[in-house]
């Protein structure tokens, strides 16, 4: 580990995935993105970056119940691992400090 | 969002899925991930459903559908099938090479016959290829007819003659209207072409009718094809005649050319006539030319030209046949059917190969027997077989070598069909290297055989359609399956137990190897005492004696100044020691000769016929060594010899039924009862045919004002090419209008058994390779099997056995399959070289000697082969055999 990185829109997953919780799957998944970060997502990109993401360990993945609103095919809900949460979790310092070092703005015009 | 699945919205909205995306995401996706993937998508359609209306929703499944298709989605796809058998190859491939490595002798036997019967079966199927493809350039050519003739003579037998008179083609176009064309071509031999002061001379010249090109595809370079040769004194010169008359191809269209002594106008150039075409010449003349000519307008004297008719698409060419002897009685008022000739069709891709009993064929360059092309498939199919079976027999004796690996991988759990797979790949690996090599092989074996059978074949050819080049590589493949399939299922036949407890080993040879022994030297005897048989045939052709001398007779080629000059070079001839004689004939020995009208005056009165005719200078028979049987020579103090005399022949004399024959009254047909000549001599029968046709009836006449068309020279010594400067140097000093050409009449006798000399030499080498192969195969064989036996020997020795008895032992099982196969083949050998030699009048008979010593030679070579093994075994210490019992 450690050499890990990932890419922006990995980490947009699997941040999602931390999100949703019980209810990260595939479909979910997109939904929530395109609610709150408004912007359109490829399903197949994002099944890709989800198994991705399992093979680097960072999730994990169970099948869930079906329901008819998915023509009886069963959900499979995604779980952060350990591993995900550190990788999380680093991204997140590693920005925060970065955005540290921006020397501070004036907000002009007030 | 919830959504109560129960509602009657979720089940209508179901039927509208469309089904194809699904399916192919089913076909894209790891079975694995599919149920989730297709969940995410079908939720998405409902909400798309609600929100946006059926249609929208449909398309946006699609789409989202097909970008599934994207590596990481397929890649996680287990390609088990696949990627398991790229391996297993891999690990098969390494087998085979370790497997190569490990028995460096079996392997290399195993290569090399393959690779010899795939390279000479190559050379074969060019050959056969080349030839069948002459005049396939023409696309006509499925409507392309010659006219032959078949003429009712009495005394020759039934004679298929190439050659129609001029009015037949003009005729029978004007009379049927199934015919689309017709061109006639009238061979005109060798002409002078004159431009300014350049005189010389060209080999072939023909003429033909304007419609030539329209039939025939010929390359016009430049000129137009339809009109060139429609105006009289028109020429069609090929780009090399036009090359050694002017300085390039270009300048010459449209020049004025003295040929003989008419001028002609060039109006076109020609691509020199390709090497696979029947039909060869330097220049064509227009045939209108000729219009005016004596002979050419009395059409109905004599066959001189080849006629060939285009038929219109569809027309049936059997139909028109059955029609011609109406047409023929129609035009000539003969009625009497025996009397007339009967016209017939002859396809134009039959020409070249369909001819050998043609007569008059003197338009057929290469003319080739079409029957040996069998002969030659059959050889080809015969060594490859040979070869087949040395693989097949060697991996199967081999196969106790390998049963360790075969046990061993049986019980770690390969199934039978993957160890099959592995040695079926094995053999098609060998297979396609042999191919390879057999490629390598060819660039050097193609060459010689090129200059043996006056070929221009090329490797390169095979790969002209990638049809044919894909063709090849699926034949080898499918020769490897085939080759591999008994071996590979006699390995894997084994029981584990009994293979890993070594129990099988001493196993001896089966039915199925001893009978491929049998197959294969079968076919080697087969081939050699076909070999023996041909080759004696040819020899005795060129040794008997054909009443006439051949050896040492120059031929040289004449005009009509030739003809006023014959005295004068005669004389000057004589002066040279070396020359013992000197005369001229209106044709050459070993062409059919003519047949002219004949009559001959018995009691009964005039009896009419037709004999093969020739008319010669005085001292013809004296420089040719004919000698006669009764009556005399002509002679020059005879004043009636000049055209009133006539030496027939034996056969003639028979024919006739005359006690007496000198002395008969006789004549051309043309001759008025009254003013016949008489018939001064019989003359031993010779074959002035070639020997596939019996001596037919012959008159000789002796009539310098006809002209002859070749001079012969008698040469003494056997230097005769030293002697040829100083018969051009006489000539030179003589004759202005005609060059000095010679060519030696052993030589055209020899080029008259060309097919059969090519046959033959054919035939040897693949006996050859077949004897090669197949001792190389028993070679091994014999290894292998002196392996097994070596215990049994060892036992024999310490009881007392001699080294002689021993390999004697070890050799008579061998000797035994080789006796068996030899009975075998020699009735089938039989009845096919009977079947050849009955196409000779003049044939060897086959004694059983020939086949015998062609069994004795087998046994023989297959002896010396296996000796090397039998004798050492026998003659190895049995400690060492018995040391670990």
């Amino acid at each position: 580990m450690g050499k890990e990185y990932l890419g922006e829109f990995e980490e947009l997953v699997l941040t999602m995935v931390g999100v949703l919780q019980k209810e990260a799957y595939g479909a979910a998944i997109a939904e929530e993105i395109e609610k709150r970060q408004d912007r359109n997502i490829n399903i197949s990109a994002l099944h890709v970056t989800l198994y991705r993401l399992e093979d680097k360990g960072l999730i994990k993945s169970a099948f869930g119940g079906s329901t008819n609103e998915r023509g009886g095919r069963r959900k499979r809900i995604y779980t952060v691992t350990n591993a995900g949460f550190v990788m999380l979790r680093r991204m997140k310092d590693g920005r925060l400090e970065l955005w540290r070092l921006i020397p501070q703005l004036k907000m002009s015009g007030i | 969002m919830e959504i109560d699945p129960t509602t009657k919205d979720v089940r209508d909205m179901n039927d509208q899925i469309p089904q194809w995306p699904l399916k192919f995401l089913r076909a894209v996706c790891p079975d694995h991930l599919i149920e989730e993937i297709e969940g995410d998508l079908l939720q998405n359609f409902y909400k798309d459903h609600r929100k946006f209306g059926q249609r929208k929703a449909r398309l946006r499944l699609t789409l989202n559908a097909i970008r599934y298709l994207r590596p990481e989605i397929i890649m996680r796809n287990k390609f088990s099938f696949q990627l398991i058998n790229i391996m297993m190859l891999l690990n098969y491939f390494k087998l085979s090479l370790r497997n190569i490595r490990l028995s460096p002798l079996y392997s290399f036997i195993n290569m090399f016959s393959l690779t010899i019967g795939l390279s000479s079966c190559l050379v074969i199927y060019l050959f056969i290829s080349d030839e069948l493809s002459f005049d396939s350039l023409h696309s006509n050519r499925s409507s392309v007819y010659r006219i032959y003739g078949v003429p009712h003579y009495s005394g020759n037998g039934t004679q298929k003659i190439a050659l129609t008179n001029a009015w037949t083609g003009p005729s029978i176009a004007e009379d049927f209207p199934q015919v689309a064309s017709f061109t006639r071509y009238w061979t005109q031999g060798k002409m002078t072409f004159t431009n300014g002061d350049d005189h010389l001379l060209i080999n072939s010249v023909a003429a033909v009718d304007s419609t030539f090109l329209n039939i025939f595809d010929f390359n016009l370079q430049s000129g137009n094809r339809a009109t060139a040769l429609a105006e009289p004194n028109s020429v069609i010169l090929t780009e090399s005649t036009a090359l050694k008359l002017f300085k390039n191809t270009d300048e010459s269209l449209g020049r004025a050319i003295t040929i003989q002594d008419t001028e002609y106008k060039i109006t076109g150039i020609l691509k020199d006539t390709p090497e696979n075409s029947h039909l060869r010449f330097d220049a064509l003349l227009s045939i209108s030319t000729f219009g005016k000519n004596k002979m050419f307008s009395s059409t109905w004297e004599g066959s001189f030209l080849n006629t060939y008719l285009l038929l219109h698409d569809g027309a049936d060419n059997k139909e028109l046949e059955s029609k011609l002897s109406d047409f023929w009685i129609r035009h000539t008022g003969i009625k009497d059917p025996d009397k007339g000739t009967t016209l017939q069709l002859q396809p134009l891709s039959d020409v070249h190969l369909q001819s050998t009993d043609m007569d008059h064929d003197y338009n057929n360059y290469r003319k080739f027997n079409g029957t040996y092309l069998k002969v030659f498939g059959i050889t080809g199919i015969f060594i490859l077989l040979i070869a087949c079976v040395n693989f097949m027999n060697l991996t199967t004796a081999r196969a106790s070598y390998r049963w360790k690996e075969v046990g061993i991988r049986k019980s770690i759990g390969a199934k039978k069909t993957q160890l099959f797979g592995q040695f079926i790949f094995e053999s098609t690996v060998m297979a396609l290297l042999a191919l390879v090599l057999a490629m390598l092989l060819d660039l050097f074996l193609i060459p010689f055989v090129n200059q043996l059978t006056g070929r221009q074949l090329l490797l390169s050819s095979l790969f002209a359609h990638p049809i044919q080049a894909g063709l090849l590589v699926a034949v080898t493949i499918l020769l490897g399956l085939l080759t591999g399939i008994y071996p590979s299922f006699y390995m894997t036949s084994f029981n584990v137990t009994s293979v890993l407890k070594g129990g099988i080993k001493t196993q001896g040879r089966s039915i199925f190897q001893n009978s491929l022994v049998v197959l294969q030297f079968g076919l080697a005897i087969g081939l050699i005492i076909g070999t023996l048989v041909v080759t004696r045939q040819l020899s005795f052709m060129k040794n008997t004696d054909i009443g006439f001398t051949k050896d040492q007779i120059i031929l040289v080629g004449m005009n009509g100044e030739v003809n006023k000059k014959l005295e004068v070079l005669r004389t000057e001839w004589l002066r040279n020691q070396s020359v013992s004689g000197v005369t001229a004939s209106s044709q050459r020995l070993g062409t059919n000769l003519n047949g002219w009208g004949f009559k001959v005056k018995t009691d009964t009165g005039i009896y009419n016929f037709v004999p093969s005719n020739l008319n010669v200078d005085f001292d013809y028979l004296k420089v040719y060594g004919i000698t006669l049987n009764d009556g005399r020579d002509f002679s020059r103090e005879f004043l009636t010899d000049n055209g009133k005399a006539f030496i027939i022949n034996e056969t003639m004399a028979r024919e006739l039924n005359m006690k007496q024959p000198v002395g008969i009254p006789a004549g051309q047909s043309w001759y008025e009862n009254d003013s016949l000549g008489a018939i001064i001599g019989v003359a031993k029968d010779f074959n002035y045919n070639s020997l596939y046709s019996k001596i037919g009836m012959l008159a000789i006449v002796c009539k310098p004002e006809w002209g002859y068309d070749e001079i012969s020279i008698k040469i003494d010594g056997a230097h005769a090419k030293e002697i040829i400067p100083a018969l051009k140097e006489v000539w030179d000093k003589n004759i202005t209008t005609y060059p000095f050409t010679y060519s030696f009449l052993d030589e055209h006798v020899d080029n008259l058994y060309k097919s059969d000399q090519q046959m033959s030499s054919v035939i040897s080498i693949t006996a050859i390779f077949a004897i090669f192969i197949s001792c190389m195969g028993l070679f091994g064989l014999v290894a292998i099997t002196m392996n097994k036996k070596i215990k049994e020997i060892g036992i024999r020795k310490v009881l007392g056995a001699t080294n002689f008895q021993i390999s004697s032992m070890l050799s008579s099982s061998f000797t035994k399959l080789i006796l068996i196969s030899f009975v075998m083949i020699c009735p089938v050998t039989y009845y096919l070289l009977f079947k050849w030699l009955e196409s000779f009048s003049y044939r060897i008979t086959m004694s059983p000697w020939l086949f015998l010593s062609g069994g004795l030679i087998t046994i023989i070579i297959a002896l010396l082969t296996i000796s090397y093994h039998t004798i050492r075994s026998a003659r190895e210490n049995p400690v060492n055999a018995l040391r670990y019992e």
